[in-house]
């Protein structure tokens, strides 16, 4: 008995730490190939080398890069902040009110939806509007994705409020409105906060929408990074110092989230 | 008006404006013989764009190529995702840095993850090809044969966080009686696995299983990055084929009843796989 434990732990430790590596080791590789000095790049079998930080330097100084990680950041701000404006009251008012068990379901429709069949009406709206390759129109396709998913992820939250809250608030003497503006929203100030860099995050990994939205001037990161890897050309060191870029601020961000995420993901749909 | 409907008010319009009116401008497109080469003379030709695709081989093909993709990546995340709980579980040291690094490539661009995987896994410059050849194994991970299964292989990499993070949120949450009797009546662990934790994260495993398959079927990046369909149309996905058709062949009418076609079949798909999971009443 003793013996069998030992070994399955043994085994379970094996597989985790290779499942470890597995997950790291892409992000290795792509961080030694950023460093790289250009005329090994490519090479598989260089793993000691001087370290040059050229692609670095070509990147940030003399490419479209900083212009696109502007654009990425600016249209993953706004949506966010537009979801939240429009999502926190309605999430409040579905996790308060009866009659809105439709409207629960039409929000996490609403999620579930493809893409492929909101890009051919939003592009030629836009088009009609002249809308193509600017922000506006990327924030507005984005929007359709974020909002469901902000909306859901907040319900969860103000299910856990309890309602004793804004009762008393209310018999204090604040409408139903100021006892939520005052009093509700600052006690989810972490759903909001998760919600946020949730929605942000999925704005800035956006590819689908923005490559057939944007053009030269509002061209996103993901966008970007496709664009060092045709079948034009291949720009391997550039291509994974831009995907570091597009990398790196978002696993820190979500670090900070993580323990937000089961409850906003899961919603009120499920309880554990 | 009452204050429920005021809140919701912003979000309901809002909603109207970016995916309602869509949503029903692309079920007129779908009626249209609409082409974006000749913008200013469309014309209606009710359902003939549903006869052309479902009797395209090529939406057939991406559609066939689709649920295979959804149907392995998602078991092969599902069976991985669950594993890794359980171990981590039991872990006592490092969990929590375990899991953060585990959790990792989830929350990163899957246009990364394509080009990522596209260079370590290409057979002049990868890294991996290259060290399976000093141990004579010759791999064309992109060709004809593999290249949908190293699609599939990708979308593992970066989804089985995704399992694992709602499994082990879902056996923190079981309660730890069951557990105990178990012990005391002596079962073994298999035993114990099979017959109260499965059974017991049952929902949990329903819900992940959804919302992956759900985003399993949009996969695009990973076939964009790397394949763009090829070789042949062997990868080519429904999300690819739709791309290609409203945005390279400039058929919108038929994209957009390709679109309406891939709704109705997902939606067809969770309505059987909700009535399927509902554990059976007994009386």
């Amino acid at each position: 008995m003793l013996f069998e434990n030992r070994t399955s732990r043994f085994f379970g430790i094996v597989a985790i730490f290779i499942a470890i590596i597995l997950v790291l080791f892409p992000f290795f590789w792509i961080f030694l190939e950023s460093i790289k000095p250009p005329s090994l790049g490519g090479r598989p079998d260089i793993w000691f080398f001087e370290p040059s930080w050229e692609n670095w330097s070509e990147v940030v100084l003399y490419s479209s890069v900083p212009l696109n990680i502007l654009n990425s950041f600016f249209i993953a701000l706004i949506t966010v902040v537009i979801s939240l404006i429009c999502g926190a009251p309605a999430a409040y008012a579905f996790s308060r009110f009866r009659g809105f068990k439709g409207a629960r379901y039409s929000i996490l429709a609403a999620e579930m939806m493809p893409p492929a069949i909101l890009i051919l009406p939003l592009f030629l709206l836009l088009y009609k509007l002249e809308l193509i390759d600017s922000r506006i129109g990327v924030i507005t396709a984005h929007l359709t994705f974020v909002i469901p998913v902000v909306t859901w992820f907040l319900i969860g939250f103000f299910d856990e409020v309890p309602k004793d809250l804004e009762d008393q608030a209310m018999i204090d003497g604040y409408t139903r409105f100021q006892a939520f503006y005052k009093v509700i929203l600052p006690v989810v100030r972490p759903g909001l906060g998760a919600a946020g860099v949730f929605g942000f995050v999925l704005s800035w990994n956006d590819l689908f929408y923005s490559l057939l939205l944007t053009g030269a001037e509002s061209r996103t990161l993901p966008v970007a990074i496709a664009g060092f890897w045709t079948f034009r050309g291949i720009e391997l060191g550039k291509m994974a110092v831009a995907i570091l870029i597009a990398v790196i601020p978002v696993l820190i961000l979500s670090y900070s989230i993580q323990k937000h995420l089961i409850r906003g993901i899961g919603g009120s749909g499920v309880k554990y | 008006m009452h204050i429920k409907y005021k809140l919701i008010l912003p979000l309901v319009f809002l909603l109207s404006g970016i995916m309602l009116y869509p949503l029903l401008f692309s079920v007129w497109l779908s009626l249209q013989d609409y082409r974006l080469t000749r913008i200013n003379d469309v014309q209606f030709v009710g359902f003939e764009n549903f006869g052309l695709i479902a009797t395209d081989p090529s939406f057939l093909n991406a559609m066939g190529n689709t649920i295979s993709f959804v149907v392995s990546a998602v078991i092969f995340e599902l069976i991985l995702g669950l594993s890794l709980a359980l171990l981590i579980q039991k872990l006592v040291i490092f969990r929590g840095a375990v899991r953060s690094i585990l959790l990792a490539p989830m929350f990163i661009t899957p246009i990364a993850v394509g080009l990522m995987f596209r260079f370590l896994l290409n057979s002049e410059i990868g890294v991996i090809p290259f060290y399976l050849l000093k141990f004579g194994v010759s791999i064309d991970w992109f060709g004809p044969e593999l290249a949908l299964f190293s699609i599939v292989i990708i979308d593992v990499w970066q989804w089985t966080p995704f399992m694992l993070l709602m499994f082990l949120a879902g056996l923190e949450a079981l309660p730890k009686t069951p557990f105990e009797a178990a012990r005391v009546d002596g079962a073994g662990r298999w035993l114990t696995f099979c017959s109260i934790t499965l059974p017991m994260l049952r929902p949990v495993i329903v819900v992940a299983l959804i919302i992956r398959a759900l985003d399993a079927f949009k996969v695009f990046e990973y076939v964009f990055a790397i394949t763009r369909g090829g070789p042949g149309n062997s990868t080519e996905t429904i999300m690819y084929y739709i791309y290609q058709t409203g945005f390279r062949f400039f058929r919108m009418g038929e994209a957009a009843a390709a679109s309406i076609l891939l709704i109705i079949f997902i939606l067809v798909f969770v309505i059987l796989l909700v009535n399927l999971s509902r554990p059976k009443v007994i009386k």
